[in-house]
């Protein structure tokens, strides 16, 4: 089982969050295997299995049982890196070398795409689907992972 | 050679004690490399017109000072420091604008400056001179006990935990408390206290005399309303209170409390205030904030972007608590 957990917090100003990775259901329809979603309630379904508001603990053992998991860079990254259990981060515009973990996979589509000033409030910056890697090399590196 | 940038915040002393200290100044035997001039009027006037202060800026001029008057925004003087405090100079000296510093203050101030020194300060003196401050200890645990050792003459270099009124510092390492109300009372003593925390020595200098006219028209800190200095004087007791704790306030997301907790075992007698604590225990953030009024001295978020950060986010927890 792969967990995703696609979205990063929301925005107050209620713009998409540039850390968002756009292609979750052309990368869902590429992955053979069973998917659990994971994330709080109003974010949109892209599985079947998507369980919403999950308390820390119950989601500390649904990561513990899972193959491994891909996420937006969010709190979900580091709270899989905290126990151990590592995958694969789609970033875009956060810089994964100050907000990210060397244990995961990491990837990055340019540095280029990266925000000048990484510590402001994630309101000020534009999504921009160009910015993040395509599914095809996220499965690249979910297969390189799994072998 | 370090460059110092001399700080002046002016209220209601345009015709009175403003010139006094700015001639002072620009009478330094070590000049400063720029001189601010905060303009903290509920009227400003376009002192250019004024005949006085057309010479002052000549004579600067003419003696390569820079200068720039800046229109404050009337929320207190620990706002006006702490924008001196960020200009991205090595030193400020700041002068208050009844203050008159004799020729020599700037360069003795100056000649104690080294890797470990935080701040140092000259006698701040008014007449008739009535402490007798050789016993100090400049300690902040005896403040309530002991005038301030800079009100008389200072006999021999002291090491001090505080300082007040006016007095030379390291620019960019220590944040004024932006939580002190527009009175801003105890803002120096508490600006430099955080200084002496950090671990630099803070400095009480002699031969550094600067007049003090103690003008009782005009003045920042011209505001009688006890309750602001009632607020203020809450969060001084509250700093002096949790002295010996490392305070930790983490007003972050919960990715950021979970890379904190990597740190936390390295921390000693850490007291914590957090948003998650099922993540990381402690009180509640709001208690920070009643207690030390600004905490935005320990958002990390805004020191990474002032250290203009590039490594990991566990590193800058490290760097700012340990």
């Amino acid at each position: 089982m792969i967990i995703i957990s696609p979205y990063a917090k929301a925005l107050r100003n209620g713009k998409t969050n540039a850390k968002n990775y756009p292609y979750w259901k052309e990368l869902i329809r590429l992955i053979d295997e069973p998917i659990v979603q994971v994330g709080i309630e109003g974010e949109e379904q892209l599985v079947d299995d998507f369980r919403k508001n999950l308390s820390l603990d119950e989601l500390g053992k649904l990561v513990d049982q899972c193959k491994t998991w891909i996420s937006c860079d969010s709190f979900f990254q580091h709270f899989s890196w905290d126990r151990q259990k590592y995958g694969i981060v789609l970033w875009s515009v956060s810089d994964p070398i100050i907000f990210g973990h060397p244990e995961n996979i990491n990837l990055l589509k340019d540095r280029k795409c990266l925000v000048e000033n990484q510590f402001l409030w994630w309101e000020h910056t534009e999504h921009d689907a160009n910015k993040f890697v395509k599914p095809k090399i996220v499965l690249e590196s979910l297969n390189a992972k799994q072998t | 050679m370090d460059k110092v940038l001399c700080s002046i915040a002016t209220r209601g002393r345009y015709q009175t004690t403003l010139p006094l200290a700015l001639n002072a100044i620009i009478n330094q035997t070590k000049l400063p490399d720029k001189l601010v001039i905060f303009d903290d009027n509920d009227e400003p006037e376009d002192v250019r017109n004024n005949n006085i202060y057309q010479h002052l800026f000549s004579i600067m001029d003419y003696k390569g000072i820079k200068w720039e008057w800046v229109y404050a925004a009337k929320k207190g003087q620990h706002h006006i420091h702490q924008s001196a405090n960020r200009m991205g100079y090595d030193w400020v000296w700041r002068v208050d604008d009844d203050a008159i510093p004799e020729p020599n203050v700037l360069e003795e101030l100056y000649s104690w400056i080294n890797d470990d020194v935080g701040a140092i300060g000259g006698a701040i003196l008014t007449l008739p001179i009535n402490p007798d401050t050789s016993k100090n200890t400049g300690k902040i645990e005896d403040i309530d006990k002991e005038p301030n050792i800079q009100w008389a003459e200072i006999k021999k270099l002291k090491e001090v935990e505080h300082l007040h009124c006016s007095f030379l510092y390291r620019a960019g390492v220590h944040d004024y408390n932006l939580g002190l109300s527009r009175v801003a009372h105890r803002e120096e003593t508490l600006f430099t206290y955080g200084l002496y925390l950090k671990g630099y020595t803070i400095l009480a200098a002699p031969h550094a005399n600067t007049w003090h006219l103690k003008n009782p028209q005009g003045g920042i800190r011209s505001e009688s309303n006890q309750q602001l200095y009632h607020h203020d004087e809450l969060i001084f007791r509250n700093t002096l209170a949790y002295k010996d704790k490392k305070i930790v306030v983490l007003n972050v997301g919960m990715g950021d409390h979970i890379v904190f907790k990597r740190v936390m075992p390295d921390i000693t007698n850490a007291e914590v205030f957090t948003c998650f604590p099922d993540i990381v225990p402690g009180r509640p953030i709001s208690e920070a904030m009643s207690l030390f009024g600004d905490i935005d001295q320990w958002s990390i978020y805004k020191k990474m972007a002032e250290w203009k950060w590039t490594d990991s986010l566990e590193n800058a927890f490290r760097k700012l608590y340990l």
